[in-house]
């Protein structure tokens, strides 16, 4: 057999031909060809009948258990590794967004795009008027007591594992299918810099498009600070989902 | 995920961590390893993840490091002494049954397997064990598409002739 048979009959037996004539006309008029396609299918079929193996229950507890320690534990890596601090800090603005939406009297997350997305608006805009569009992260030295309690203690009562607190942060936020929607990507850097800040910055999606949580320098230059801010003008990528 | 939302990376973890223990699994032939190298690969995953660009799929860029962790789990052995291995199963350990079982789907594939190339392997394993297409499997471990399918070919030729009559045509 010449390469260019074994190369015929590689790619027929990996249906990657568009027009496989020659490679079937080639298994039909030579035995040991044949022979070649059929050791080939025969070993494809057998191992695409072959399961994947799966962690036990225990095993699976035990890898996740393993990971969420790890992850939490990793504050000295978080320059190599921001999404733990920044995660930390949503989950303080989660609690901020529940409670906004308790003292405004019970804001409504859901009842379809429109209204969820102006009801977001009002929380952005609630949340600046209120602080400056910004709630510092735990440590993060900050004027006002209020905020940074609640976004400390948020990061601290972190539920563990991280399974049970995104079930809780999904039934909070009754507009968004969480455990369907994708993650979001900011595509548009330059409508990324018009409103002053970097793709990396943007740290969870709180509505399809509308708000997000980003991470930003702290005026004063020590530590960094969550905002609120308005992204519906950016073009969304939606990789995860 | 690339923004760091927790709440994607535990469906990212849920969605992929079979299939990437199920790859370690057959790359490294040890439940215990591949265990391991399942949580240093979604380690590595979230440590990552704002590198990654996006011009794969995601599920690929994860077999990547899967099979990168692999080969440093791989290296990492040959530069220590081998440790025999046990000629029995600890009786305390509940879950010995279990993997014993799991272990045996396909015995005789597996050690046909492991007597691949570990080029050869890793490429039979992605490709007619996980599925993946040729460019998936080139993308995966960073050759040509045309390497893939000459490893693949290849592998599955010694493969037909380690497993011999065990398999019927």
């Amino acid at each position: 057999m010449h390469e260019h048979d074994l190369d015929l009959i590689a790619a027929l037996a990996d249906g990657s031909l568009d027009d496989d004539t020659e490679a079937r006309a080639l298994v039909e008029s030579c035995p040991e060809c044949r022979a070649e396609y059929e050791s080939q299918m025969t070993v494809i079929r057998l191992l695409a009948s072959t399961p994947g193996a799966e962690m036990t229950d225990a095993e699976r507890a035990a890898v996740h258990r393993y990971l969420w320690t790890e992850l939490r534990a990793s504050p000295a890596r978080s320059s190599s590794s921001p999404w733990y601090r920044w995660g930390y800090a949503a989950a303080g603005l989660f609690v901020l967004v529940g409670l906004v939406a308790v003292l405004n009297g019970g804001l409504q997350l859901g009842g379809g795009e429109s209204g969820a997305a102006e009801s977001f608006s009002e929380v952005a805009d609630n949340a600046t008027d209120e602080g400056g569009g910004q709630v510092p992260l735990a440590g993060v030295p900050e004027e006002g007591s209020g905020p940074t309690t609640t976004a400390a203690a948020a990061a601290e009562s972190l539920p563990y594992p991280f399974s049970d607190y995104a079930a809780e942060t999904r039934a909070k936020r009754q507009d968004v299918d969480a455990a369907t929607a994708p993650t979001a990507r900011v595509e548009d850097e330059e409508c990324l810099e018009r409103l002053g800040l970097d793709s990396q910055q943007v740290v969870d999606r709180l509505d399809l498009d509308q708000v997000y949580l980003v991470l930003m320098p702290a005026e004063d230059g020590a530590g960094e600070t969550v905002t609120f801010v308005a992204l519906g003008e950016c073009r969304i990528a939606y990789v995860d989902g | 995920v690339l923004t760091g939302d927790r709440e994607a990376f535990d469906s990212v973890l849920r969605a992929h961590e079979d299939r990437v223990f199920s790859v370690c699994l057959r790359i490294l032939g040890n439940r215990d390893n591949a265990l391991d190298a399942t949580q240093d690969t979604f380690l590595t995953v979230f440590r990552k993840a704002a590198q990654f660009q996006g011009r794969s799929a995601l599920g690929t860029w994860i077999y990547r490091i899967a099979v990168n962790t692999c080969y440093d789990q791989i290296r990492r052995a040959q530069r220590r002494p081998v440790e025999p291995l046990p000629d029995h199963i600890d009786p305390s350990d509940p879950n010995a049954e279990e993997r014993i079982e799991s272990a045996a789907l396909r015995p005789e594939i597996d050690r046909a397997l492991a007597t691949l190339p570990i080029e050869f392997r890793n490429a039979v394993i992605l490709s007619d064990l996980e599925g993946l297409s040729l460019p998936e499997v080139a993308e995966v471990l960073g050759v040509p598409v045309g390497t893939v399918k000459s490893r693949v070919f290849r592998g599955r030729r010694i493969l037909a002739q380690r497993l011999g009559n065990q398999i019927t045509p």
